[in-house]
């Protein structure tokens, strides 16, 4: 790490060339640039960093630069200079050392903490949840408040943070040097989601650590493994002991937490599923750290866990709030195109409605104005939801492009079949019905596997037989129409089998007799709307149900 | 999940007995790939539906897929148990004329073996 001389001018703010001290105070943070040296330290008034305390020394300490290093010298204070809890007269500093001037614990120095960030979550934690950390905490119980507060941290997108931290925290209490986090991903293999090591610096690959090790402490089902790497057998892990020294290894799989609702110290509790691992190594020259409390690992492996998986649950509760939004827009953007325009024309008085059971859905219906006379549509699309929303909606542009072009009814369902069956959507089909009517009365209709028409007469119903197989299902399929004709005051009225499957409370179906009651009385939609209402008596419609009403006048 | 299928051999036709109810989903998707996976072994296939309550429109599309996987791989699928519902179902979308609807097991597995003969 070298840094030039600094002279001159002072620094921009986060120029990053100058390092920072932070100041942590109480649960206050200062950032202050170390923009020249010497920089000195003490309780008087005039020094570069004054902290006005009685057991900080007048003259108390500096920090000197030298071949661009950077060294902290205690200038013979009373009650002593400590970097990382340890007492020095001289040493180089390192990136988020920890520096204390006669006074420990309340208030202390970081040197250039590499990730401004994970400084302010920890601060910014212990605020929220108004704890006060006084020298008095132990570390354990330290680890314990950090994490209870990051769950309360009810935000997504903290997940990273949250992470980091728990290293940090993982590092501090076991003395190790390097952290790595492993967490399962949906294949079930183990990927690294955050490493961090002793100066804070980010580790961004996996190579130099112990798979071997790692996969014997998830295979078994202690609580943690603390091994060291010279027991690796495995011929590849022996590669990496070689060329990166021997270590010690701790290694912690997390578990999934369970819902338990008496914890008791006598039952074993069950396994949770294993969803990561928390892998922590230190080389043997420098610390020994086996003799790590496993009451700090046991902690460490339930709180991890616990917020691991609360953070994960905050995302996919996002993530199904996002989706179910993009439905409402979805489902208004299908409100729009399926509500019909009533077209006028002297000859024919067209009515269509739509009753969806859910808010999206697979019925529509459509009336247009051809060169020679009113064409109306009906359509079904197969299956519920999304999925037939999607076909009705371009079933719907197609019909209305094709019909505006003039184009012949079975043209039209032979070209839908041909688009829908080329596609090959997979078992997606339409039942529909569409007829035109001119204005001498004439129609001529072509029915799709659907529902049969209701033509009434002079308060008589028949049900034209002639009909094809649906659209969408069977590739070359041919389609043949049928005609009739029509006097001023007859109707033709086209249902989904939402009508005429729906279903009461004694699992009776509305059927096709009652529908052809209602029709006989020359009734409208509402009527039969009605009908169908008043039958089902509360029971839920399980079925989109629309119905097409068209009187021809003449 | 609602529909068991249980699957036998006679005469050499694989005979698929079907029960519970084949709706928009999961009991579709069985079913399609249980034909999807007898079509590799075989090319004779009755559907016993006899057992089945209830199929919704997005069972029907998987049986009429079916029909049309089977024949694109050159094989047939004879339908057999078909309850009033069903046929009206089949009128109604006038697939009656695509299938081939038998009145009892024995019927359908034997009109493979006339076609063989």
């Amino acid at each position: 790490m070298a840094f030039s001389t600094i002279t001159g001018p002072a620094p921009e703010a986060e120029s990053g060339v100058f390092p920072t001290l932070v100041l942590v105070r109480d649960n206050e943070e200062r950032k202050i640039h170390l923009n020249h040296t010497p920089f000195a330290v003490g309780r008087k008034v005039d020094k570069d960093l004054a902290i006005p305390d009685p057991r900080v020394s007048r003259d108390h300490a500096l920090i000197v630069s030298e071949n661009g290093e950077f060294y902290v010298v205690d200038q013979g204070s009373k009650h002593g200079t400590f970097v990382n809890g340890e007492r020095v007269e001289r040493k180089a500093l390192q990136r988020n050392d920890r520096l204390e001037f006669g006074v420990r614990d309340t208030i202390y120095v970081v040197f250039n903490p590499l990730h401004q960030n994970s400084n302010t979550a920890r601060e910014f934690l212990s605020q929220i949840s108004g704890i006060h950390i006084s020298a008095a905490t132990t570390d354990l119980e330290k680890l314990t408040l950090f994490l209870d507060a990051a769950r309360r941290l009810n935000t997504s997108g903290v997940l990273d943070e949250i992470l980091v931290t728990l290293l940090e925290a993982t590092l501090k209490l076991t003395g190790g040097e390097r952290a790595y986090l492993f967490l399962k991903s949906e294949d079930g293999t183990l990927r690294l989601a955050a490493g961090r090591n002793s100066k804070g610096d980010p580790l961004l690959d996996d190579k130099t650590i112990s798979h071997s090790i790692l996969d014997e402490a998830l295979k078994s089902n202690s609580e943690f493994l603390i091994t060291d790497t010279s027991q690796s057998l495995d011929l590849a892990a022996r590669h990496s002991i070689v060329a990166f020294d021997l270590r010690t290894v701790i290694c912690v799989p997390l578990r999934k937490p369970l819902v338990q609702a008496v914890r008791e110290k006598s039952v074993p509790a069950a396994l949770g599923e294993v969803m990561g691992a928390l892998y922590v190594d230190s080389r043997f020259a420098s610390r020994d750290i086996s003799r790590v409390s496993g009451d700090i690992l046991r902690a460490i492996a339930t709180e991890a866990a616990s917020l691991i998986e609360n953070a994960r649950l905050v995302q996919a509760e996002e993530a199904a709030r996002r989706y179910q939004q993009e439905l409402s827009i979805a489902a208004r953007i299908q409100q729009r195109l399926m509500a019909v325009t009533i077209p006028e024309v002297p000859f024919a008085r067209f009515d269509g409605r739509n009753v969806a059971c859910k808010e999206i859905g697979g019925d529509f219906c459509d009336a247009v104005i051809t060169k020679d006379g009113l064409a109306v549509v009906l359509a079904d699309v197969s299956g519920k939801g999304v999925s037939a929303a999607l076909l009705a909606s371009t079933l719907q542009g197609m019909i209305y492009s094709q019909l505006t072009a003039g184009m012949g009814l079975t043209e039209i369902v032979a070209a839908v079949n041909a688009y829908f069956t080329h596609k090959e959507i997979g078992e997606k089909y339409a039942t529909l019905v569409i007829a035109r009517l001119r204005h001498d009365g004439e129609l001529e209709y072509v029915n799709c596997g659907h529902v049969q028409p209701l033509l009434v007469c002079n308060h008589e119903v028949i049900r034209p037989a002639h009909g094809n197989v649906p659209v969408g299902l069977i590739p070359g399929a041919v389609y043949e129409s049928d005609r009739c004709h029509l006097h001023p005051g007859d109707r033709l009225i086209l249902v989904t089998d939402g009508v005429t499957e729906a279903e009461n409370a004694n699992g009776d179906f509305f059927d096709n007799e009652r529908l052809e009651a209602v029709a006989s009385r020359s009734a409208g939609l509402d009527e039969i709307f009605s009908a169908v209402a008043d039958f089902c008596a509360g029971a839920p419609l399980n079925d989109d149900c629309t119905v097409v009403d068209l009187l021809y006048t003449g | 999940m609602n529909l068991k299928m249980e699957t036998s051999v006679t005469d050499g036709v694989t005979v698929v007995a079907c029960q519970g109810r084949i709706l928009f989903g999961e009991e579709a998707t069985a079913l399609r790939e249980q034909i999807k996976s007898l079509l590799k072994s075989t090319r004779q296939i009755v559907l016993n539906l006899a057992g089945v309550s209830y199929i919704d429109s997005g069972g029907l599309g998987t049986l009429v897929g079916a029909y049309s996987s089977a024949r694109s791989a050159g094989a047939d699928i004879k339908l057999t148990g078909l309850g009033q519902r069903l046929r009206d179902v089949l009128q109604v979308t006038k697939l009656v004329t695509v299938f081939e609807v038998y009145d009892s097991e024995q019927q359908a597995v034997a009109a493979f073996r006339r076609k063989d003969a």
